[in-house]
């Protein structure tokens, strides 16, 4: 007989009720654990994504605002840069929805392949894009998705400009992840200005390669003085902060999710309270028969207390390990690219150690108030109760 | 009189009085009793006279509203509830009417309980909690629980439970008050062999007019108040009369 043993025959005593108990501590700790770990995998994608050579440079106003297409001219002649390249959102949706289901750029072909040499795209593909004025090269994700295949004939309706194009694939991007859709800009212009009479000439952004890292910042703050008090300033930033800034709107939905986890953990809180106070309840008897044959308080307190947090403990592990399944279970489909940042959902060290935490502190939180006052209750009033 | 000669239980002039809704009750009024060591004494009187809260006065359940109550050489009333708590673990032995027994714990468990509040180690506490068991003759029912054990039964493991920590003193609440006549006649006799065998003083609230044949002295209470010698012998009388009756044929 210990106190160990006490605290689990105690808690075998409803099995049911311990069952569905620490199965909600349970499922609150994978939730959080999961959670947890999307900020980090978030970082992670746009390190793997993001080089640090190529600058993003845009309309000071946002990127809804187009700059003169002579613009990427200029920054090409600019101390330190490598290549650059001028995109236009192009719009083009492929479902007859009329949704816009991936990002598709017109870009500058001839440009294309020096800027983006890290992409896994074959240079005779490159090379091809220059050349068949309706190419275009796509990422092996919209590729799988559609079941295209190199050669195939595909139509996007533009939803920005009343110009439909048909393009032949000649290219892939062979990254599982990668959502783009290139094409050369030359044929939008052609067909607008056959269309209108003359050319758009406009570009949304421009994709720059450095040199050398160390020349990041210099180049970006000598393109934004160029374009300094002209009706299309510029504002430069690294591939990283732009994929950042565009996952802004995940990192507030994660945050509110985190929020509403918060929430649902205090729920727990409540729940576990609720089921420690109707335990307590219900065996009034016995802690009096307990303080009766001289269980001082500390003693009560800690008995009780301990069954509180020793169910919480036992959840919380069990929650850490199917996190941890659920995680590598996630991760072994990121090469099919079917799950995006989710892919990249690892249980590191420190969201281990605070899922522990956790569920210590719902143990403790749901087992404090019960168990102190059932330690409290003078010896004879709790006689008094049950005789 | 030397403090060899002292009685075990001293209660001096005490009265307990507690409210109930927004009634004053007096529970016991002025009482005085001295009960020395190895006596097995029962108190005795009808529901509500005060005996159950005697008895837990004078086993450091509850404290005297006004008077004294002095146990083993320990004044009560000036402990706090921790103190007494560690105090009634090391002195005193509590036996209930319902048995009170945990129901998830096994025999040998339930009567190994009282022992983790001492500095034994786990051998010992199984060891003292098996010769427990085998004082009360169930020696072959240390794994059973509660609810596998008849009335009789549990009440012995509670009995064994009352004294595997060696405490001086053994308070019974009503002890064969659920239980049959046979069995309620087996558990006075252990209780006795308690006394006999072992020295323990013994004090026993009960309304069972057969304890009378059993216990060594009768304390009658009446409410609240202790009856005086003549009054308790009349008392005594009656419940003798009222055993005659229960035996002879109506």
């Amino acid at each position: 007989m210990s106190y160990t043993r006490l605290i689990v025959a105690n808690l075998l005593r409803n099995k049911l009720r311990t069952a569905f108990t620490a199965g909600a501590i349970t499922l609150a700790v994978v939730l959080v654990c999961l959670l947890l770990t999307m900020p980090a995998a978030l970082d992670r994608l746009l390190d793997s994504a993001a080089s640090d050579v190529r600058i993003s440079v845009h309309h000071k106003a946002g990127l809804v605002y187009n700059l003169p297409e002579s613009f990427a001219r200029k920054v090409r002649a600019v101390d330190g840069v490598e290549a650059a390249v001028g995109v236009l959102w192009y719009g083009g949706a492929f479902e007859e929805s009329g949704k816009v289901t991936f990002p598709n750029f017109a870009v500058e072909a001839e440009h294309l392949a020096a800027v983006y040499a890290d992409y896994p795209v074959e240079p005779q593909q490159f090379a091809d894009l220059v050349k068949y004025r309706d190419g275009a090269i796509v990422g092996r994700q919209i590729m799988d998705k559609y079941d295209w295949n190199l050669g195939d004939r595909i139509s996007l309706t533009s939803t920005v400009t009343p110009i439909d194009l048909d393009f032949r694939i000649v290219g892939v991007i062979e990254d599982p992840q990668a959502p783009n859709f290139w094409f050369n800009r030359k044929y939008l212009d052609q067909a607008y200005e056959k269309k209108f009479g003359e050319g758009l000439g406009v570009l949304g952004t421009v994709w720059v390669r450095a040199s050398d890292p160390s020349k990041v910042n210099q180049i970006m703050q000598t393109i934004d003085e160029m374009s300094r008090n002209s009706e299309a300033e510029t504002a430069s930033e690294t591939e990283k902060s732009f994929f950042s800034n565009f996952f802004g709107s995940l990192q507030g939905f994660i945050r509110i999710i985190l929020l509403v986890t918060g929430l649902v953990t205090l729920c727990i809180v409540f729940i576990a309270a609720n089921t420690a106070s109707m335990n307590v309840r219900e065996r009034s008897g016995e802690i009096a028969v307990l303080k009766a044959i001289g269980f001082a308080r500390r003693a009560i307190f800690g008995s009780l207390f301990g069954e509180a947090v020793l169910i919480s403990s036992a959840a919380g592990l069990l929650g850490l390990a199917l996190a941890m399944g659920l995680t590598n279970f996630l991760r072994s489909f990121a090469d099919s690219g079917d799950l995006g940042p989710m892919s990249g959902f690892v249980l590191t060290g420190p969201v281990i150690v605070q899922g522990l935490f956790l569920s210590l502190f719902i143990g403790m939180l749901a087992g404090v108030v019960p168990s102190f006052g059932a330690a409290r209750k003078p010896v004879v009033d709790a006689l008094r109760e049950i005789f | 009189m030397s403090s060899n000669d002292a009685p075990l239980i001293r209660v001096d002039n005490v009265s307990r009085n507690y409210v109930r809704g927004t009634d004053e009750v007096h529970a016991l009024e002025h009482v005085t009793l001295h009960i020395d060591q190895g006596r097995f004494a029962a108190l005795m009187g009808p529901s509500g006279s005060g005996k159950s809260t005697l008895l837990n006065l004078i086993s450091g359940i509850d404290r005297p509203s006004s008077g004294e109550v002095i146990v083993s050489g320990q004044s009560l009333p000036d402990l706090s509830e921790d103190a007494l708590a560690q105090w009634r673990a090391r002195h005193v032995g509590l036996i209930f009417q319902f048995f009170n027994l945990m129901p998830v714990l096994s025999a040998h468990e339930n009567v190994a309980l009282p022992l983790l509040l001492t500095d034994l180690g786990k051998a010992e506490r199984k060891e003292r909690a098996l010769t427990a068991l085998r004082a009360v003759g169930l020696e072959d029912r240390i794994d059973h629980f509660p609810a596998t054990l008849s009335g009789g039964e549990q009440q012995r493991v509670a009995i064994a439970r009352a004294i595997v920590s060696d405490p001086d003193l053994i308070v019974a609440d009503e002890p064969t008050g659920d239980l049959d006549a046979k069995n309620a006649e087996s558990i006075l006799d252990l209780l006795r062999a308690l006394k006999t065998s072992f020295g323990k003083t013994v004090v026993m609230v009960t309304h069972d007019p057969r304890a009378l044949r059993f216990v060594d002295e009768a304390h009658h209470l009446d409410k609240g108040v202790l009856l005086d010698e003549k009054a308790a012998a009349q008392a005594a009388a009656a419940l003798q009369a009222s055993v005659r009756g229960e035996a002879s044929p109506s």
